[in-house]
């Protein structure tokens, strides 16, 4: 089979290619070897994560095999979870290099090239096993996306969004350095595997330093709550199918990233405390904080962001459980999480694109002859909730099966986030009610992104929404991916069998059959649906019930003391990842010494 | 004590990079704290790689044996600095075309997204 070097090696030279060339090529061939690009991405992804299902198999660069306990080379380890995100990468970023095909605004010509360094970038992330690596690919990652975010430069706002964000999260790049160099002085070791050989059973201030200066790094990227301020700011800025990556698969990239240095480095330093309970208590915090965030927020783009910011808080609670079943749940969540938020990225793109803005309450009403976008909103709103039928509930059964009070948390959420999509939609595309409060935000002015104004909806715009939406309820029916995903998170989380493969090239797989699926509960997914459309009719038609009974509109009301910490100042943003990493700290060496 | 000042000078510096963005009202000056912030970094990797009475690590003339500083570090260092000389450009051409487009550096100005 084809070496994976080339999953990074062919969108980095397709991207200098597009690059050098912008001026000669015409669009729509830009637009072609740039799908083709992300197409030999997502087909050689998904053979190798077919080939780790059967055994991971380590692939070193320049033939640099490990010489004892020494791994100097640098290697990409092929493992399902790993394989298995690179894969949904691809899958994203072809979809949303479709949806922008022709007409979106390339920016001066730099867009397709710095899609696929994002691409290449994210690909190398989910692979390597060696940790200085592990910091480039997500400082080429970051980079590319700044400057994706930036891209509609004709005015200033989108260039404050990506500032906050380069700011912040360049940051949190020098925090996880510092926790590499501590981690490089105390060992002499930067191979994961060989870090984790030897630091097992250590948990003195050095290793406790490092792992807190190397876990706000990547939560920075996971927009865990505090350190998620920059996120709403980066989506309200970017194109409607950069936004797709950035909530679909760079964000869970960087939960990704920690919970693989997790597996890896700390679980046997760790092994008898509670640290895990750190990200149980950022995870339950990020998960309430953006729930109540999304529903009070009336630009269609930023409400979706502060859902990425509660869903992804979700994953981290599950990560902090740090069972077998929670983890399947979390990749399986992971994955319905993605394909749904894209597909309603993807309806907020289309009305972008066709009302030239994103404005709740100055959309009302004017979505009712959308039809195809109106379904695809409707069930991406029911798809949040983890109704019955989607990706996400399987994903939530699994997690809260080995802990039931998280079950209240997936309920809040999905109320919140599903509700508040549900009420934009019924608003948007059904007209009921009234226009509904607004907010600050709300007024901005969204910048087109397409280039000429057109009042039909090309193909092109509509099946990347419909590909995501039908994708996160096809998963469901489908019992030999989540018996797939199950052996994936056993397998992520055994560091045994992980290092075994990195000094010995491969270790065979064996496939969980499905002996330990919990119930489905399809009762109680219908709850999380109810609920939700529950929320989102009594906002809609909160004029029409008592006043007291108008809570909900209470929510969606200004809570202005909540919103003021959202300045827009990259100075404020920094003091609160300080804040934050003070307390990460803190915590675990009150509760990993 | 002496042998530790590197350690003691990167974390000072690590921290007035870090006071100098959280007080900043003005754009460049925010990008040039994040400089020193990362200069932090350069001080801690190369304290943690000197070796007293080590030789530079080129081997080309140098006996095997003798003790040289380590050269894991001086890469890593490298790569770190092409990463933010990135990074640090980037950001500058932002605060170029805010201000060409919004005739200000003052992040006060460019705060539309409020809340």
């Amino acid at each position: 089979m084809l070496s994976p070097a080339l999953l990074v090696a062919i969108p980095l030279i397709a991207a200098a290619l597009l690059g050098g060339l912008r001026k000669l090529l015409p669009r729509l061939l830009t637009d072609v070897l740039a799908l083709l690009t992300a197409l030999f991405n997502l087909v050689l992804a998904s053979l190798w994560t077919l080939h780790a299902l059967h055994r991971t198999q380590v692939y070193w660069f320049g033939g640099w095999y490990p010489r004892g306990h020494m791994a100097l080379g640098i290697g990409f380890v092929m493992d399902v979870a790993g394989c298995g995100l690179a894969t949904l990468t691809a899958f994203l970023a072809t979809l949303a290099l479709l949806f922008s095909f022709r007409y979106t605004d390339s920016g001066g010509d730099h867009y397709h090239p710095l899609m696929l360094v994002f691409l290449a970038a994210m690909s190398g992330f989910a692979l390597t096993g060696d940790l200085f690596n592990l910091f480039v690919f997500f400082e080429l990652m970051s980079t590319a996306a700044f400057a994706l975010c930036g891209l509609k430069t004709q005015e200033p706002s989108p260039l404050a969004g990506a500032f906050n964000f380069a700011v912040t999260n360049t940051v949190a790049a020098f925090m996880m350095l510092t926790g590499i160099a501590l981690l490089y002085s105390t060992t002499g070791a930067l191979n994961l595997a060989q870090l984790g050989l030897l630091l097992a059973g250590r948990h003195d201030r050095l290793v406790l330093a490092a792992f807190a200066f190397l876990m706000t790094g990547f939560l920075v990227k996971a927009a865990t709550v505090p350190f998620h301020f920059w996120l709403p700011d980066a989506h309200a800025v970017a194109p409607t199918s950069v936004c797709v990556l950035f909530s679909g698969v760079m964000v869970p990239m960087g939960l990704f990233g920690a919970m693989r240095v997790y597996a890896t480095i700390f679980q046997g330093c760790f092994a008898g405390t509670h640290v895990s309970w750190i990200f149980i208590a950022f995870g339950s915090l990020s998960a309430l904080w953006g729930g109540i965030m999304c529903f009070a927020e009336h630009h269609l783009k930023r409400l979706l962001a502060f859902s990425t910011v509660s869903h992804t808080g979700l994953m981290l609670l599950a990560f902090g459980l740090w069972t077998k079943t929670a983890m399947a749940g979390l990749l399986l969540y992971l994955v319905g999480h993605a394909l749904v938020k894209a597909g309603l990225f993807f309806c907020a793109g289309i009305l972008l694109h066709r009302f030239r803005s994103v404005s709740e309450p100055w959309l009302f009403g004017k979505g009712r002859a959308l039809r195809r976008t109106r379904i695809l909103w409707i069930l991406g709103g029911f798809g949040l909730a983890a109704a019955p039928g989607f990706a996400l509930a399987i994903g939530e059964s699994y997690i809260s099966a080995g802990a039931g009070w998280t079950e209240w948390i997936f309920l809040a959420v999905g109320a919140l986030t599903g509700g508040a999509v549900l009420r934009a939609g019924l608003r948007i595309f059904f007209g009921l009610g009234d226009a509904g409060p607004t907010d600050e935000s709300a007024k901005v002015d969204e910048a087109p992104e397409t280039l000429k104004e057109s009042h039909q909806i090309n193909w092109f715009l509509w099946t990347p929404a419909l590909a995501c939406i039908a994708g996160s309820i096809a998963l469901t029916f489908w019992p030999e991916y989540t018996n797939a995903v199950h052996s994936a998170a056993i397998r992520f989380m055994d560091f045994g069998s992980y290092a075994h493969a990195v000094y010995q090239q491969f270790t065979p797989a064996s496939m969980v059959r499905a002996a330990a699926i919990p119930g489905k509960d399809w009762l109680l997914a219908g709850v999380h649906a109810f609920l939700a459309l529950g929320l989102a009719l009594w906002a809609v038609y909160r004029r029409r019930i008592p006043r007291a009974l108008r809570w909900p509109s209470h929510i969606e009301g200004p809570l202005r003391p909540f919103r003021a910490l959202q300045s827009g100042y990259p100075g404020d943003y920094v003091a609160w990842l300080t804040v934050g990493s003070a307390a990460l700290g803190a915590a675990a060496f009150w509760l990993g010494h | 004590m002496l042998a530790n000042l590197p350690y003691y000078v990167a974390a000072w510096l690590f921290l007035c990079g870090l006071y100098g963005i959280v007080r900043s009202r003005h754009l460049v000056h925010t990008v040039i704290s994040l400089t020193v912030l990362q200069s932090s970094t350069y001080v801690l990797l190369l304290a943690i790689g000197f070796r007293k009475g080590g030789y530079a690590p080129i081997f080309a003339d140098i006996a095997p044996g003798v003790i040289t500083v380590d050269p894991v570090v001086q890469a890593l260092m490298l790569t770190d600095v092409v990463v933010e000389v990135t990074v640090v450009a980037l950001l500058l051409a932002m605060v170029v075309k805010a201000f060409e487009k919004g005739g200000t550096t003052r992040p006060d100005d460019l705060r539309f997204m409020r809340g």
